[in-house]
């Protein structure tokens, strides 16, 4: 910090100091510290390249911030933590779940959330990180009857996903090479998401 | 009473649904600036990611496909969508080597209601691509692409899917993509795209093509203020300066440099100044390759001139009419002065510039051969030169 700032000051670099922002304008900031020798490479022009003696030993470092796209307060305080951590959050439990099946299980990705616009960001953000690591993905979401679905909004939280798994087997909306990876909250004031699996009508929840 | 309470009521929601909507308009004009600097960034990685098709195909041969959808960061509007649906458009239509053709399919995106044995299901057309083919309504596409935007703090990420358009909607191509954080876009020139390196390699080059130094070549003049009881007034000097520019950082906000200076007028005088100089970068704190900069500087400098040009600057006493006229040359009158100067430079590119100063002379400064053109009130500083210059960058 210190070391941006005096950079900042004695080379007129473009980085901001952080001295004089608003508290409202540091909580929309996300940094990061990176070496001088980076900081020198990703910002040419604006932070000057490190002297000789600290290419060799990387002594220096930098704080880059840079404003968050959508401020805070302008998305409901969940759906920001959810989606600020979505790339991480899934891909942990994408590749949780990518273990727990054979490579030639057809894959299938659904998430409960409250808000439909981010429940879907979720599921694409699943289904985009398990293709890449090779599964076989479908987009195509499988739907019990509505009699299925009417019965188990009676049932409580811990049992509702258990039993869905086994009826989707059942009635072979899942079939035997078929896994369903679903991705929820399970108490509505937290913003760590949760998985499960759903393969041959078992449903496993993710470490 | 009834009336006065209906009153206040019907007031009390006029106020608060008027505060609603002030409310909304603030949020839409924020929504409107957020989307302004994030599109920016979107077609950056929609950029990156037709450079990647273009590299490496998602097929082997010409293939239709159905846009099926954008997406963008949950809050933000629908313009956005339309703007990066039409330049991905843009994009593979300029870049046929990604064998992606987007085929119109209207009834994709639209609801469908397919009732069957297993009931009824309302689903969007590219959801069930059956049932657009059994109304006869399907592009023939076998494909359907999705962007899907999502602001993730300070980064903007991108997942790219390719799915079949059959029963299984399997997905055959997927791509994430997320911008490095504040790094500005590199706007590529969607004809002749490049990856990334490139695109920085061009930038750096753009960047270290100005290079740390420069030689200034400048003509300028500078006027002396008439003085209150000198019998003649200073002659304009015109100067030919040369010297060497020196900027701390490739941002060029601090400069610094270092130039000598020749002046000569037939019957009047022959000059040298050494000077140097200090400057400020006042619009930005980087230059700017397409705008004008203006810097703000002060200097310092020495100033030896010899002929009768020069018995204006001479202290201590006021030059005579024989003095003036006399053209023995032999005993030609000289001096040396210090000079301060303060001053703006507009530049263009690094190349050309346009230099207003006014300097003092402060040997000078209780003499009255030279009047006064701006005084510093505090300090009682003044300033009996104005000049100009233009200065040629190499």
């Amino acid at each position: 910090m210190s070391r941006a700032v005096l950079l900042c000051a004695l080379s007129g670099c473009a980085i901001d100091t952080l001295a004089f922002k608003t508290k409202a304008e540091r909580r929309n900031l996300d940094c990061q510290r990176l070496s001088d020798v980076e900081a020198a490479a990703r910002y040419p022009g604006q932070v000057p390249p490190p002297p000789a003696k600290e290419l060799a030993g990387g002594m220096g470092d930098v704080l880059a911030c840079s404003t968050r796209y959508l401020q805070t307060g302008e998305r409901p305080n969940r759906d920001e933590a959810i989606l600020t951590t979505l790339s991480t959050q899934v891909t942990e439990l994408a590749d949780s779940a990518g273990a727990m099946a054979p490579q030639t299980t057809r894959w299938h990705v659904d998430a409960f959330y409250p808000s439909l616009p981010v429940a879907q960001k979720i599921a694409v953000a699943a289904r985009t990180t398990l293709a890449q690591r090779g599964f076989i993905v479908s987009d195509r979401v499988p739907t019990l009857a509505a009699g299925d679905v009417a019965f188990l909004v009676t049932l409580p939280q811990s049992e509702v996903y258990r039993i869905a798994c086994a009826r989707s087997f059942v009635t072979e909306v899942l079939g035997p090479d078929e896994a369903l990876l679903g991705l929820m909250i399970v108490d509505p004031k937290e913003t760590q998401l949760h998985g499960g699996v759903c393969l041959r009508g078992e449903w496993r929840w993710l470490p | 009473m009834r009336a006065a309470l209906l009153l206040s009521l019907v007031s009390t929601v006029a106020f608060a649904q008027s505060e609603v909507d002030l409310r909304e308009k603030q949020m839409e004009l924020l929504r409107a600036e957020v989307a302004s600097e994030v599109q920016l960034q979107a077609a950056e990685l929609i950029d990156e990611l037709v450079y990647g098709w273009t590299k490496e195909s998602p097929f082997d041969v010409d293939t239709g496909v159905v846009l099926a959808g954008v997406s963008v960061p949950v809050s933000l509007g629908t313009g956005l969508e339309a703007y990066l649906e039409n330049h991905v458009a843009g994009l593979v239509v300029k870049n046929p080597k990604t064998h992606v053709q987007f085929v119109h399919c209207p009834a994709c995106s639209a609801w469908v209601v397919h009732s069957g044995a297993k009931g009824t299901v309302v689903t969007r057309g590219y959801d069930d691509p059956e049932a657009l083919a059994q109304a006869g309504v399907s592009s023939g596409a076998k494909h359907a692409l999705f962007l899907d935007f999502e602001a993730e703090g300070a980064s903007l990420v991108l997942r790219a899917r390719i799915t079949t358009l059959d029963q299984t909607l399997r997905i055959v191509s997927a791509r994430t993509l997320t911008t490095a954080t504040s790094t500005p876009a590199m706007l590529r020139d969607g004809e002749r795209l490049t990856s990334v390196a490139e695109a920085r390699k061009e930038y750096l080059e753009a960047l270290g093509g100005r290079g740390l130094f420069l030689v200034p070549v400048r003509v300028g003049i500078r006027n002396y203020a008439s003085g209150t009881q000198a019998t003649t007034n200073a002659t304009p000097f015109l100067w030919v300066s040369t010297g060497l520019e020196a900027a701390f950082t490739q941002a060029r906000a601090w400069t610094a440099s270092i130039n000598a200076a020749f002046s000569w007028l037939p019957q009047s005088h022959v000059a040298v100044m050494a000077q140097g100089r200090l400057s400020r970068l006042l619009t930005g704190s980087a230059t700017s390759l397409t705008w004008p900069d203006l810097y703000a500087f002060v200097g310092a400098g020495v100033l030896f001139g010899q002929g009768r040009g020069m018995l204006i600057f001479r202290t201590s006493q006021n030059p005579t009419i024989d003095e003036i006229l006399n053209a023995n040359t032999n005993n030609e009158p000289r001096s040396t002065l210090g000079i301060l100067t303060i001053g703006a430079e507009l530049r263009v590119k690094n190349r050309i510039s346009l230099i207003a100063f006014v300097e003092t002379l402060p040997a000078l400064e209780n003499e009255d051969n030279i009047g006064t053109y701006i005084t510093i009130p505090i300090v009682g500083l003044r300033f009996q030169s104005f000049g100009v210059e233009v200065s040629f960058c190499f």
